[in-house]
């Protein structure tokens, strides 16, 4: 093991107390306040008052959007978290090849991770705009199509969109995950399968995803906990229109608790979605952590 | 699998050969043929408040019968007379009827004609046709003296102009789908435009031309409005020109390469990276041109102008009067305190994490990554109470400790993994020489550690300087705005400025990707050491 | 690492220290002014005001008095309000357009504990109605602004038809200009968006006879009325004679789509005209009145901000506070400053003493301010006025998604009304 003799049993948490104090502070401290308010009344313009027990859960759950949000968010999270991980592997993969212009184009590809989401988001909203945005100048203008096209016809459409700017902004982070991981890989194991015979699809799928698996794991974790609580790009791109049916649970309570005036069932939600998010990412690290011990 | 004997080679040769003549020779029959169908109007009259049958349609349709003939005498075939009929019942109760006329012609134009033409569509066209000529004329050359020679032995010259071919092919293949959208552009776009108002001397021109090339130079003066009624459709012969112009290539590369396989997977390769890159530019292209248009042009609903007609730099001026340098030093503040406090907290955690063993390091882990869990959204109302409860509401302070906070779990991360990878016999060393644990990480760790720091140290740059929801928040002073919040004075519910809102986004995205870019080489690195052994 | 652990430590410090030090002498009022358009926080802050700006001449008028002024954009008030009003830190003067929640939670100051007499006589009377809740007034306007129907004359011209006064008429004319334009240009705007979908609701149930309130000032959504002005509204854009997508093309979009000649007809603000300008759009337009269901009282809809003070029971000296908020409007009222905020967006002035020199510099306010009589406003001084407005957009993007206006507005009365 990688380790150096320490002198005090309590030395490794004193190394630890300065991190262990600013989340504290900064992150636990917060978290104590909501779960506190999500038990508290509060007043339509935010004046808190006493002991509420789960009234506000109660609202929360009896809210005529909630039924359609839970779905959008399931899709928004499995959609985006599920294609990006496709396309982010697929991307890596060719990345990790050797061609002509390859430091350019890795560099082209971190261009969305280190753009801030508001920006990505509003650039997209220009863009799918029906009656002035830059696609359809680009598509007219090139002569791809003959007429403009509502690329926003119905929300479902919208939403697509949302999904798909949201794939967009998550492909980098996981091809560059993957990336690392398929750096790490020895050739030695390359070699050793070509001389067994192994064609590419059995290399990618005895050596490659075996290789890159931890590097996933812990990716797909973060990524789930990033795209669950994304934000900017459903609220930039639609608000949540029309009715709440292209909101996700993030969005949701933004709105209940800025626009609607139910700030106590936009905490209670807050807790709802942390319960939701610490059960899936547990669970997938679970899984995945066993079936690593086998 | 590859061609080794002469006969072999002979053989592969032969057939590579025959393969592209037949395309080629398919080629130049297609482009005889019609490529384009066209359903033109050659005559048009509109008749308002005109019932089907009254007196004045059957002067009406009389009119356009003489017409129609007219035009069957002078250039032959046989048009179409379509009525429209519309009817209605007003709110009043009252019937009208409204009827129009349109006399069609349907008629097809080959690649000849197109060429022809004049048209931009036109040249494309022929360039396509010189390619694939002068291609095959490369490729029997390559071929020529060299019949029985396998390719690895192949000399230079032979190779380079059996390579010229394919690539002349694959330019031919590439004209054709440029040749179809630039028809569209022509016979739809351009016509739209000028109907809608946007003359020009290339208008004109195009106006012209079309005349010559539909009605033979006889609409005249009337091109403009009969144009309006012009329908037009790729026929067969246009769209069998790419797989023909597909086997021809694929054959030339045959002839050069020996098998075509390679080549297949490189393009596919090239193929992904160029989508890829074109897809993510795209947003960026976007905000580039938007920056500098003129207010008006930015919600142009004619989609007049790829490219801003007049480059606005003024935009920039604006945008620096309206508080952006203020809102940048702002945003460049936070996030260096926010790095410097994640680093210093980040790094002994790190530190620890991965070389000391103790009781609840599992626990710490979770913690870290439960801490990940909560959104800022979420937190929202508690972290606004904290900070005034602390005098750091509406501070920049406020926000570097909690950027630092909410990237203590990717910073320990990362850090963690950069430490692991790196052996630690030279600290035990230093710990059996008598340096404390603090010096051996300061003195032997840190600097073999530093390109993974470095990696760490941008991330939470980059991270901080992007945040927006909490900041958003917290900050309602305008000199405290970091940028991504004083941008949104440019989208507020007033009215979008896009063209400002872009210019600002462009100023707050550029040294950010720059600083990604120098990275990016650590940074798969600096991943590496995060993941695998996470 | 004890270092770090010191050097964390005596940031906290410093920082804390630093934040204890900034309380000064004089009193310092927290001002909060929403972004109307692009000139306001020059106004306010910069040098929009003649080369100075509104906090410098009023800090020099008032020694003594000290304004914290932020201009925020409509986006983020709402947030920035609640998140100072949970935190015990509500601003000392807000401009914002609701002000019945605030004096439910008993955060208001009374008008009347502020005002100079004198400036409240002057306030229009009608105005200073929409903000009493039982007998006492909380809030004084600030600015108003009136929709009326601005049409292309160019294209109605060409289809040959006149300016719809009624529903059956708009539906002709909408009719008329899609069979003569192939769909190429939308007749009607309709805005129901997130932002300002109730001005929609307003536009067709005013004019209907109907309303947000009945005629006992109780909540009223799902009357016969209502029901039928919403389902014409949506009979519009299911008949495609609207913008494709009410649900997110905000009245900007289709004041652009009518600057553009995309647009034939839509309801819009006063300030349409500068907008357009502004933008270098070059249409022939006319306003008329909104058209009105058959038989119906026309109803113009009026929009009307507020400027409201709020309680500080920790401030020692409550009545020098009271006073310095006064002097606060006293000053944001005289003629020589009110006159060039109300129009520098293109507003409609809220008291009497500015109309002379408004109407002086622009005659067409004359006509607006006419409008301004007849107008009717959101019933704003109920204490569920924000569910009532978040509730008529649900219901318009319900029913454009499908649902029945009926049943939508049934389960809406239900629960706003208890």
């Amino acid at each position: 093991m990688n380790t150096i003799p320490i002198r005090h049993k309590w030395e490794p948490y004193l190394w630890l107390l300065p991190s262990l104090l600013l989340m504290s502070i900064f992150v636990v401290f917060p978290i104590g306040i909501v779960f506190k308010l999500s038990l508290s009344q509060i007043s339509k313009s935010g004046v808190v008052g006493g002991w509420y027990g789960l009234e506000n859960f109660r609202t929360a759950f009896r809210d005529p959007a909630f039924g359609t949000v839970m779905l959008n968010t399931a899709v928004w999270v499995v959609s985006v978290v599920g294609l990006s991980t496709l396309l982010g592997f697929i991307t890596a993969m060719a990345l990790n090849t050797k061609f002509f212009g390859r430091k350019v184009a890795r560099s082209i590809v971190v261009f969305p991770w280190a753009t801030s989401l508001v920006i990505q988001a509003s650039v997209w909203n220009y863009i799918i705009k029906a009656e002035y945005g830059n696609l359809n100048n680009v598509l007219l203008n090139l002569g791809v199509l003959r007429s403009a096209v509502n690329w926003r016809a119905s929300y479902q459409i919208e939403f697509a969109w949302e999904c798909g700017v949201g794939i967009f902004v998550t492909i980098p982070f996981v091809a560059f995950t993957v990336l690392a991981g398929l750096q790490s890989i020895d050739d030695a194991y390359y070699e050793a399968a070509t001389v067994d015979g192994a064609g590419f699809w059995r290399k990618l799928w005895n050596v490659t995803i075996p290789l890159v698996k931890p590097s996933l794991t812990v990716c797909t974790v973060l990524n789930i906990i990033y795209v669950f609580n994304s934000f900017p790009i459903v609220y930039t791109i639609t608000k949540g229109a029309p009715a709440n049916k292209t909101d996700t649970m993030v969005t949701l309570l933004y709105m209940r608790a800025f626009y609607d005036n139910q700030k106590g069932a936009a905490t209670a939600m807050s807790v709802i979605g942390f319960a939701i998010l610490c059960v899936c990412a547990g669970a997938y690290m679970m899984i995945t952590m066993r079936k690593e011990e086998q | 699998m590859r061609p080794s004997t002469p006969d072999v080679v002979a053989r592969v040769n032969r057939r590579a050969l025959i393969a592209a003549l037949l395309a080629a020779a398919l080629c130049l029959v297609a482009l005889s043929l019609p490529l384009y169908g066209f359903s033109a109007t050659v005559f048009a009259k509109k008749s308002g408040n005109t019932f089907v049958g009254d007196e004045k349609y059957q002067a009406v349709r009389a009119e356009v019968e003489e017409a129609a003939a007219v035009y069957a005498a002078e250039h032959g075939g046989t048009p179409e007379i379509v009525e429209t009929v519309t009817e209605r019942v007003n709110s009043k109760g009252e019937k009208t009827s409204m009827v129009a006329f349109e006399v069609r012609e349907v008629m097809g134009r080959s690649g000849w004609a197109f060429m022809r033409s004049g048209l931009a569509a036109g040249w494309l066209l022929l360039a396509a046709a010189l390619c694939l000529i002068a291609g095959l004329i490369l490729l029997c050359a390559g071929l020529a003296g060299a019949w029985t020679v396998d390719w690895p032995e192949l000399p230079a010259s032979k190779r380079g102009l059996r390579r010229c071919g394919a690539a002349l092919g694959l330019a031919a293949l590439l004209l054709i789908p440029l040749f179809l959208m630039r028809c569209n552009v022509d016979f739809s776009r351009q016509i739209k435009l000028a109907s809608d108002g946007y003359a020009g001397a290339g208008l004109d021109a195009l106006l012209h031309r079309l005349d010559a090339f539909l009605y033979g130079g006889s609409a005249g003066e009337n091109t403009l409005s009969l144009m309006g009624g012009v329908s037009y459709r790729a026929l067969w012969p246009a769209w069998a020109l790419l797989p023909l112009l597909c086997v021809y290539t694929l054959a030339a590369v045959i002839a050069a390469e020996g098998h075509p396989a390679h080549a297949l997977t490189r393009g596919l390769l090239y193929g992904f990276i160029i989508a890829l890159c074109v897809l993510i530019l795209y947003p960026y292209y976007v905000m580039l041109i938007t920056a500098f248009r003129s207010n008006a042009e930015t919600t142009d609903m004619y989609f007049t102008h790829m490219f801003p007609t007049q480059w606005v730099w003024s935009n920039l001026r604006d945008i620096i009067n309206r508080g952006v340098p203020r809102y940048l030093l702002n945003s460049l503040l936070l996030s260096v305190g926010a790095t410097a406090i994640a680093l210093l907290c980040g790094i002994p955690a790190a530190y620890a994490m991965a070389r000391m063993r103790f009781v609840g390091k599992r626990a710490f882990l979770g913690f870290v990554i439960m801490s990940q869990m909560f959104s800022p959204v979420v937190l929202l109302v508690g972290i606004s109470r904290l900070m005034n409860a602390i005098h750091l509401n509406d501070t920049v302070w406020g926000l570097m400790f909690i950027n630092a906070a909410f990237n203590q779990a990717f910073a320990i991360w990362l850090l963690r993994g950069t430490f692991v990878s790196i052996s630690s016999e030279m600290e035990q060393a230093a710990c059996i020489d008598g340096c404390s644990t603090v010096s051996a990480m300061l003195r032997v760790l840190l600097p073999m550690a530093a390109p993974g720091i470095v990696t760490t140290l941008i991330f939470v740059f980059i991270n901080a300087w992007n945040e927006y929801t909490i900041s958003t928040v917290l900050i309602s002073t305008a000199s405290n705005k970091p940028i991504t919040v004083g941008i949104t004075q440019f989208s507020s519910f007033n009215m979008i400025e896009w063209q400002y809102l872009f210019a600002a986004s462009l100023v707050a995205t550029i040294p950010v990707v720059i600083l990604f870019m120098c990275i990016e080489k650590h940074l798969a690195a600096g991943l590496t050491a995060g993941g695998v052994k996470g | 690492m004890k270092k770090l652990i010191a050097l964390v430590l005596a940031m906290l410090l410093v920082l804390g220290c630093c934040a204890a030090f900034a309380e000064g002498d004089g009193i310092t009022l927290d001002v909060i002014i929403c972004q109307y358009g692009p000139n306001t926080e020059n106004w306010f802050l910069g040098d929009g005001m003649d080369g100075t700006n509104f906090v410098a001449k009023f800090e020099e008028a008032n020694p003594g008095i000290k304004l914290n002024l932020q201009v925020v954009s409509w986006n983020d008030v709402y947030t920035e309000v609640s998140t100072r009003i949970q935190n015990n830190n509500a601003p000392d003067i807000l401009n914002i357009d609701v002000f019945a929640n605030y004096a439910a939670d008993g955060l208001l100051l009374p008008v009347k504990d502020y005002c100079p007499d004198e400036l409240f006589a002057d306030f229009f009377p009608s105005f200073i109605e929409q903000s009493v809740i039982d007998g006492t007034v909380w809030a004084v306007p600030d600015l108003a602004s009136a929709r009326a129907l601005y049409v292309n004359t160019d294209i109605l011209n060409e289809v040959g038809v006149e300016i719809p006064t009624t529903w059956a008429e708009l539906e002709d004319v909408c009719q008329a200009i899609v069979d003569f334009y192939n769909g190429e240009v939308y007749p009607w705007g309709i805005d129901m968006t997130t932002d300002e979908g109730q001005a929609a609701f307003s536009y067709y149930v005013w004019n209907n006879d109907g309303g947000f309130v009945d005629a006992d000032g109780n909540v009223a959504l799902n009357s016969e009325k209502n029901v039928e002005a919403i389902e014409y509204a949506i009979g519009l854009v299911n008949k495609g004679y609207t913008n494709p997508n009410p649900a997110t093309q905000t009245r900007y979009d289709l004041q652009d789509m009518f600057g553009a000649g995309k647009l034939a007809m839509v309801i819009a603000p006063n300030q349409l005209p500068s907008y357009l300008k502004d933008k270098d759009y070059n249409v022939n337009f006319a306003t008329a009145a909104l058209p009105v269901n058959e038989g119906a009282k026309p109803g113009a809809t009026g929009v009307m901000d507020r400027v409201m003070a709020f309680k500080d029971d920790a401030y020692p000296d409550q009545a020098a506070r009271n006073e310095a908020i006064g002097k606060f409007l006293s000053f944001f009222y005289a003629p020589e400053n009110y006159v060039g905020w109300v129009s520098m967006e293109g507003f409609l002035p809220a008291v009497n003493s500015s109309v002379a020199a408004l109407v002086e510099s622009d005659p067409s306010f004359e006509a607006w301010l006419n409008v301004l009589d007849s107008c009717q406003f959101y019933p704003t001084a109920l204490d569920n006025w924000d569910a009532i407005k978040q509730g008529v957009i649900k219901v318009e993007q319900e029913a454009l998604t499908g649902g029945d206006v009926k049943t939508l507005l049934d389960d809406l009365q239900k629960e706003i009304a208890g």
